[in-house]
């Protein structure tokens, strides 16, 4: 866990997503510190996450990451903070909400989807067998993250040497974490928490995503109370990747001051 | 690369824009591409997402692994995906690049596919066996966990708790009970519901119950091991047998032992006899002392207080062995030391409570005279009316069954009117906090301060709560009668 940016600042927690960890966040990072305090963490499982974090039984299902995150929190003692998740983390964010209002003061959504198989009423996206599909995909390459990940979290791309140093003590992933988050982040379905979180919150929408599509971020814009929606002009499921300012001037404009409700302040 | 090499390298060659559009395709991925309806070209492939070029497995993981890697570190190495094809999926190994050393700018991704089609079987084949070996690994663990646990226990309720315990700590299992015994169901694994299942446990003398196993069936869960769960009902079965079994064995030796000891002692004015007996209160089996008082003559009575060696049923019939062969043996007019004699050879012949001791006295009324032998046990305590008591010493020989001198020694004491005698074993003196010579002191103690309160005897084998030896105490006062 990292804690960077202004003290004092409003808290921004930084909820990453499947198959990654926090480097993800790298090019909206700079963008933050001079006006935000950023909290960097990663899941259970991922990235340098301590491998004993991971519990088969706890992180067999996305309320065990809620617990995690909420857990930070009280650790942290910084007060109501503004969660922002990140695909998968959307849903982990919202069950904190759910769970712990008193921690949460706002939300930030950045390709959420309740839920990913199509059923009769409801299009997510994907069919059973294209999800086990994915989960195949990711047992042949479990490994592949982290290796590419090393020099960026070093943070110094040019000395690759840097990279290898950190990959070779680098946690290898644990296939088992991996397929456990995989499976509770595809075969969930989490539309009925929308329904108990009353946060003020902000859905990020890519203008084309293949994860997340534009119908499954207006249908959590619909069942979420008080929430706004702002569609990025971005392709990919990853705006804090290609399009970081548009989707930190998305942030901005719902954090500033002059949007606030009295309630929400 | 010449405008040929590029078409014609036996790779699929592709370059993206940064958003993953395709810009260009080389000859050798088009021809991989399914053909139009109705037309034998080959679907066009510039402009299309790269995303929508691969099976749906594969798209998701571009999008949520390979497009990230590429913006932060500007390489993937060897991503193994699957590309749509003619002749459906196509196993390939990307490797992409960014134009732009750090990949920030918006530039070209150049992507390389190589067909991997039998290197893939190999490696789906690597990753089946991986898979297998680590359901493998679960399985021995959760068996290993839960025979462990199952080993621990002692007693029937212990043992039915550790196999509910062993089951409980599987991380998919959300709940575990087991029915009471008599409860019968199939001994192997049946699915009863959603995420229930059943299996009985059985055992050789009847049912021990039903386990009803519910798991939590969140998407992360491992599926839970049938066959694991299977073993797992089979071994609770056979350590419930073994704790029955132990259980009936020291509840046998318990009867044993408590009729023997519950015998009418033999009254008359002139005597007060007591008896206590205590237990061990660490494990389930019982200690090997016992006592006895029956009248030999009107005017001759015997005590005898002994130690047999060894725990459990067969103490416990040893034990009612040698008292039978004492009261057999204790004739009038033979005396302690030829009867302790008598005794020994019992043992000897019948291979019966081999190195067990016992203290054998009797009192003629008449006289007022103790005599009595002590086979290698703990000397009686002579307790004076008038103040001050002793160990009496003499009359000693070896323990039962161990060859003892041609002829066994015998004692005498003399009693005055109100005089006590004490017989005990070692679980009267023996503490873990304490000497023998020390307990021995504190008992004496204890006897010429207390021995006129009707308690005194209870108080003296009464333990802290963790005895590990049973003890037994029998006293004698003897006050003739005018």
């Amino acid at each position: 866990m990292r804690v960077l940016g202004r003290a004092g600042g409003p808290t921004l927690v930084l909820a990453h997503g499947l198959g990654c960890d926090q480097a993800m966040w790298h090019r909206v990072v700079p963008l933050l510190v001079d006006r935000y305090q950023l909290v960097l963490f990663d899941h259970a499982g991922s990235g340098s996450a301590h491998p004993g974090a991971f519990d088969p039984s706890r992180h067999a299902a996305l309320e065990g990451y809620a617990q995690d995150v909420v857990e930070l929190l009280e650790d942290l003692a910084l007060g109501p903070v503004v969660l922002v998740g990140h695909s998968v983390s959307a849903t982990i964010v919202l069950l904190v909400a759910a769970e712990r209002p008193d921690l949460v003061d706002r939300l930030v959504l950045v390709g959420p989807s309740p839920r990913y198989i199509d059923t009769d009423d409801y299009v997510g996206g994907f069919s059973a067998a294209e999800i086990d599909e994915l989960l195949a995909t990711m047992e042949s390459n479990h490994l592949g993250w982290s290796r590419a990940m090393a020099p960026v979290i070093v943070g110094n791309p040019e000395r690759p040497e840097l990279g290898e140093e950190l990959t070779a003590s680098f946690v290898r992933t644990d296939p088992r974490a991996m397929r456990a988050f995989a499976r509770a982040t595809f075969l969930s379905d989490n539309r009925a928490d929308l329904a108990r979180v009353r946060k003020p919150s902000l859905v990020v929408q890519c203008r084309e995503d293949a994860i997340a599509p534009l119908a499954v971020g207006r249908y959590v814009h619909a069942h979420l109370a008080r929430s706004s929606f702002v569609l990025l002009d971005a392709v990919g499921h990853c705006p804090q990747l290609s399009a970081p300012a548009a989707l930190v001037a998305a942030v901005d404009d719902f954090l500033s001051p002059a949007r606030l409700s009295p309630a929400g302040s | 690369m010449s405008g040929d090499a590029w078409e014609r390298a036996p790779l699929g060659l592709l370059r993206l824009d940064a958003d993953g559009y395709v810009v260009a395709a080389n000859e050798t991925f088009v021809g991989w591409q399914p053909r139009c309806a109705g037309s034998q070209s080959p679907a066009e492939v510039p402009g299309r997402r790269i995303g929508d070029l691969l099976t749906v497995g594969g798209r998701i993981y571009w999008d949520t692994h390979v497009a990230p890697a590429l913006a932060l570190a500007g390489s993937v190495e060897a991503v193994a995906l699957e590309v749509r094809t003619v002749e459906g999926p196509l196993p390939v190994l990307l490797t992409a690049a960014t134009d732009t050393a750090d990949g920030t700018a918006a530039g070209t991704v150049h992507v390389a596919l190589l067909a991997v089609r039998e290197r893939a079987e190999f490696h789906q084949e690597l990753v089946r066996a991986r898979l297998a070996a680590e359901r493998w690994a679960d399985r021995l663990h959760w068996l290993q966990d839960a025979t462990a646990g199952l080993s621990r226990a002692a007693g029937t309720a212990q043992v039915r708790r550790a196999l509910v315990d062993a089951l409980s700590r599987h991380p998919a299992v959300a709940e575990v009970r087991l029915s009471h015994p008599g409860d019968t169901a199939r001994a192997t694994v049946r699915r009863t519901g959603a995420s229930t299942f059943e299996v009985g446990v059985a055992g050789a003398a009847g049912s021990h119950g039903v386990l009803r196993v519910r798991v939590h069936d969140r998407p992360g869960d491992l599926p839970v091991d049938v066959d694991a769960l299977d073993v797992i009902a089979q071994q609770g079965g056979v350590a419930l047998d073994r704790a029955r079994m132990h259980e009936q064995s020291a509840s046998v030796a318990h009867e044993l032992q408590h009729a023997m000891l519950t015998v009418d002692l033999p009254r008359h004015p002139g005597l007060r006899l007591t008896a206590h007996y205590r237990p061990a209160e660490q494990g389930l089996e019982v200690g090997g002392d016992w006592y006895d008082a029956f009248w030999l003559k009107p005017t001759r009575l015997a005590v005898v207080v002994g130690d047999v060696v060894g725990h459990g049923l067969q103490a416990a019939t040893a034990m009612g062995q040698l008292r039978t062969a004492v009261r057999a043996l204790a004739v009038p007019g033979r005396g302690p030391a030829a009867v302790v004699d008598l005794v020994h050879g019992f043992v000897v012949d019948r291979h019966v409570g081999f190195g067990s001791t016992l203290v054998y006295g009797e009192l003629d009324l008449a006289t007022s005279r103790f005599t009595f032998a002590c086979a290698g046990h703990l000397p009686p305590l002579h307790v004076q009316a008038l103040g001050g008591c002793a160990y009496c010493w003499q009359g000693r020989s070896t323990p039962l069954g161990v060859p003892a001198p041609v002829v066994r020694a015998q004692g005498t004491i003399d009693l005055d009117a109100g005089d006590t005698v004490v017989l005990f074993t070692d679980g009267v003196v023996e503490r873990r906090d304490q000497s023998l010579p020390e307990g021995l002191n504190a008992l004496a103690s204890a006897a010429v301060a207390h021995t006129a309160s009707p308690s005194w005897g209870a108080r003296l084998v009464a333990s802290d709560g963790d005895a590990r030896d049973d003890a037994c105490v029998l006293a004698v006062t003897w006050r003739p009668v005018r």
